[in-house]
């Protein structure tokens, strides 16, 4: 659901030759995305954005990017995290009472 | 990071208050896996079903983002827990102290694992407010599982939780390649 996915020069160009999910797919992966806000932001379902993004890397229209196993045990990393989390700022609080 | 816990509980509240972005959510297929629990004698040609499943993102800097999913509130859905899981930094278990025992599935899940957890009791207007070390016993988590009071709704409580997660997340490696040395 994290991999990461983006558009290769190749699909770009071969864009307007796409039909339907393929041409949406590529479109909103100009910039690099995870698999899960594709599916979310063209509203398909989960498992057709996987299906749908391995044909397009075997055609050579899409890079899929999975994240590296040990970085979630990487103490550098944790410490990056930990730092940015903290300059979120708060603004932005209490705002949603709906569930 | 996985968002875990009982339904209703305030996952999607959670989600959003720390999400940079509007939580999106996404349907994810529940596949023959549940086809023995589900029911399917009355709708025989049903033969999928969906879960929805939020999440939001929080950009650390350049080359590092966090992704919050939500985890589907029943606990049959445990196969899709296993795939956020799988590399996940580490959960937070949101409980609500009137129905403490909701989140007792997603506590036994994460220990079993061996994925870092904290508890996060989020303090509903009216509940009664608990000491973090009632609810650690009533749940009888391992020695140095963090609880933390929040409330779903303030980012600066969302962000308290995942700080405190982390931390402990880290201590819990740090341990291991101790262990693993010695």
């Amino acid at each position: 659901v994290e991999t990461q996915v983006v558009a290769t020069a190749e699909g770009l160009r071969e864009l307007d030759r796409l039909t339907f999910e393929r041409h949406d797919i590529v479109a909103v992966c100009r910039r690099p995305q995870s698999i899960a806000e594709i599916a979310a932001k063209l509203r398909l379902h989960l498992n057709v954005v996987r299906v749908l993004a391995e044909d397009l890397r075997s055609a050579g229209q899409l890079s899929v990017h999975v994240p590296h196993a040990g970085t979630a045990q990487d103490a550098s990393v944790l410490r990056r995290v930990i730092d940015g989390l903290r300059t979120i700022p708060d603004s932005r609080g209490a705002l949603r009472d709906s569930d | 990071m996985v968002i875990a816990g009982g339904f209703g509980v305030g996952k999607t509240t959670t989600v959003g208050s720390i999400s940079e972005i509007a939580p999106l959510t996404t349907e994810a297929a529940i596949t023959e896996v549940a086809a023995g629990v589900d029911d399917l004698t009355h709708t025989p040609h049903k033969t999928t079903t969906t879960v929805a499943m939020d999440f939001g993102t929080i950009t650390i800097d350049p080359t590092l983002k966090l992704y919050l999913f939500g985890t589907p509130g029943q606990d049959r859905f445990w196969f899709l827990w296993d795939e956020l899981s799988n590399g996940a930094l580490g959960a937070v278990v949101l409980a609500d102290t009137r129905r403490l025992e909701d989140c007792f599935p997603a506590v036994d899940f994460f220990e079993h694992r061996g994925i870092p957890f904290a508890v996060a009791v989020n303090c509903f207007p009216g509940s009664r407010t608990f000491r973090t070390q009632d609810v650690s016993r009533a749940l009888d988590l391992e020695a140095g599982t963090p609880v933390v009071l929040c409330d779903a709704r303030s980012r600066e409580s969302g962000k308290e939780v995942l700080i405190a997660l982390v931390e402990h997340a880290g201590r819990m490696h740090t341990a291991r390649m101790l262990d693993s040395v010695g």
